[in-house]
């Protein structure tokens, strides 16, 4: 069963009496253990995808289903609770707080949740991403490619089942970049999840199993 | 391994406190404009309880008095010895004082002169206060003046003063602050300087300590006086008590209302400053939602950030403001340690309650605001 699928989404905008169509009856999922790649021109729609698939936006028309689930017609805090447990996100610009150590970074998605201690979970995946000498360190002593790795780590500290990824190698160099894929791709395998990511990066392509191109809000297959 | 942050188990609390801590001079800033509201409030506060217990200590000399004098249907001219008696009897265990009283001329050596008024009675130890000297049951020949005559005269303790043609000597200084009914220009003499008058000017009953004046005056003059007929002119000053009072309550009204505007512009300051910083963290707390924050959990974050403000700002105002009472207190009534009775430490827990409250109050919209920005658009940009 994949854990994301999106049925005939179609998203639209109304600015100053125009619409703008940014999704056209698109069909996407998304399993286990694969990683799919969205790619396309800039303003195909592609951060317009990701965030229904990532639950942070509904479609205007259409079905989103997680892990089997239709989630549609969930209400804003039901919406936040699936993100909380279901997913996790990177971002282009790492998104790390400041004023926070790397360990209390990659807590924050879980840390509300008093009952459950993710201490030890968030100080694993530092270990795991190579940065078990950096724990205290706060993201403004990091390098770009030590925070985006902090940001893999807090986008798996709830145990997701999808990690959505947005250029998640857009600021990074050649080689961080690749370092960045090895270990998404490690742990895309060792936690079993599903990996979807957009970028205009060719070097990430290479890395994915299946690519999936937006031109003007439709997939071209 | 890192080690716990003591506020862990309560996020929002570690991450308000992670955030002031951002920008340190805006907290600070935002503080002190809570601390000003909290000492204007509660130093204004304070300052009205030390003149209301200046007040009060001042008019406790005549809150037990009650003061009988001829009438206009008496048939002499004063108390006669007779209705001394009678009162007397209707005192119980209070203490009367009868006196009479009169107006001469004092001159000194150096030829300067003054009018006062001369009061003769017995125990006037029960009706004075003396600053300098001593006051002995019976005055015999001695004789008791206001102070401000008797730096006037350059009259000393032991020194003599001629009235009626007898020469008594001062043996006390009688202290300024007497109340309201005022010893200001008074020579006191034993009951025997005037034993040329027959009758006396007026009786005055010292009420003991649960007894009451009121019940004492209406007896009084229920005993003596009929409907038509007013032998005696029975007064008290409870009134005094009661207006100089409600006076004092409105004074405090006042101004705790203008220490509370202080404290309204000051949370209007952590209204701005909670806007502010919220604006400024719109992407962060994008985030936040993004990840699985809560829009519950946003809100208490940033309400928690505006208590800690007001928290910080109110203690600080409270250990300035009991500072500032001290002082008053010591300033006014000459003894620093009233500032913590509860009649003006009162104020300080008033400061503190009105500045928890103002900075809560303040980061509700910002926080509400806050928490339900939608993160897509909060991370667009
Ligand atoms: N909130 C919005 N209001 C109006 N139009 C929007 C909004 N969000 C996106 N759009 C429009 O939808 C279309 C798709 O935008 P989207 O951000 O998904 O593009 P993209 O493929 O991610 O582009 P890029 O590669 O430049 O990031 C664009 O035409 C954009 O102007
Ligand atoms: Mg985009």
């Amino acid at each position: 069963m994949s854990v994301i699928v999106l049925e005939d989404a179609i998203k639209r905008y109304h600015t100053g009496g125009e619409i703008i169509e940014a999704l056209d009856s698109v069909n996407f999922r998304a399993d286990r253990g694969e990683m799919v790649t969205i790619i396309g021109p800039s303003g195909s729609g592609k951060s317009t995808l990701l965030n229904m698939i990532g639950l942070l936006d509904t479609p205007t028309a259409g079905r989103v289903r997680l892990n089997g689930r239709d989630v549609t017609d969930f209400s804003t805090d039901e919406l936040t609770e699936e993100r909380r447990s279901d997913i996790g996100f990177v971002f282009q610009d790492y998104h790390l707080l400041p004023m926070l150590t790397a360990t209390e970074n990659v807590e924050l998605p879980t840390m509300w949740d008093t009952e459950v201690d993710r201490r030890d979970r968030a100080v694993e995946l530092l270990n795991r991403v190579g940065l078990s000498d950096r724990l205290t360190h706060k993201p403004p002593q990091l390098s770009g490619g030590q925070r985006q790795r902090v940001a893999i780590a807090r986008a798996l500290v709830n145990e997701p089942d999808v990690l959505l990824a947005d250029e998640p190698t857009g600021n990074l160099d050649q080689d961080t970049g690749a370092t960045i894929l090895d270990e998404l791709t490690r742990l895309k395998e060792s936690e079993n999840i599903a990996i979807v990511a957009v970028t205009h990066d060719e070097q990430l392509v290479e890395y994915s199993d299946r690519v999936v191109e937006l031109v003007d809000g439709t997939i071209n297959t | 391994m890192s080690r716990r942050h003591p506020l862990r188990r309560f996020p929002s609390a570690l991450m308000a406190w992670r955030n002031l801590g951002r920008n340190r001079v805006r907290t600070a800033l935002a503080t002190l404009g809570i601390l000003i509201g909290v000492v204007a409030i509660a130093s204004l506060g304070m300052a009205t309880a030390a003149i209301q217990q200046q007040a009060t200590a001042n008019l406790e000399g005549l809150s037990n008095e009650v003061t009988v004098s001829a009438g206009p249907d008496n048939p002499n001219d004063g108390i006669s010895a007779d209705q001394v008696d009678d009162i007397e009897r209707l005192a119980g265990d209070a203490t009367v004082v009868p006196e009479r009283s009169n107006v001469t001329t004092l001159s000194a050596r150096n030829g300067a002169e003054t009018r006062v008024s001369v009061t003769a009675l017995t125990k006037a130890d029960a009706m004075y206060n003396v600053s300098r000297g001593s006051i002995s049951n019976r005055l015999r020949s001695g004789a008791l003046l206001s102070q401000a005559d008797a730096r006037r005269l350059g009259i000393e303790i032991g020194d003599p003063v001629t009235y009626d043609g007898k020469i008594y000597r001062v043996q006390g200084i009688l202290s300024s602050s007497q109340g309201i009914g005022g010893q200001q220009r008074v020579l006191v003499l034993p009951l025997s300087a005037m034993d040329n008058q027959n009758y006396y000017d007026s009786v005055t009953v010292l009420a003991e300590p649960g007894q009451s004046v009121e019940a004492l005056t209406a007896n009084i003059e229920s005993s003596f006086n009929t409907a038509d007929e007013d032998i005696v002119r029975v007064r008290n000053f409870a009134f005094v008590q009661q207006n100089v009072g409600s006076f004092l309550s409105t004074l405090r009204l006042g101004l705790l209302g203008i220490g509370s505007i202080s404290l309204v512009v000051a949370s209007v300051a952590i209204l701005n400053v909670m806007l502010m910083s919220t604006v400024e963290r719109r992407g962060e707390i994008g985030v936040l939602r993004a990840v699985g924050i809560t829009r519950g959990e946003v809100l208490r974050m940033i309400l928690t950030e505006a208590v800690f403000l007001g928290v910080i700002g109110g203690v600080l105002g409270v250990v300035v403001s009991a500072g500032v009472g001290v002082i008053l207190f010591e300033f006014l009534l000459g003894s620093p340690l009233s500032a913590f009775r509860w009649q003006s430490v009162q104020y300080l827990l008033y400061g503190m309650v009105f500045a928890v409250a103002a900075s809560s109050i303040s980061g509700l919209y910002p926080a509400w605001k806050a928490a339900n920005e939608r993160p897509v658009e909060a991370l667009r940009d």
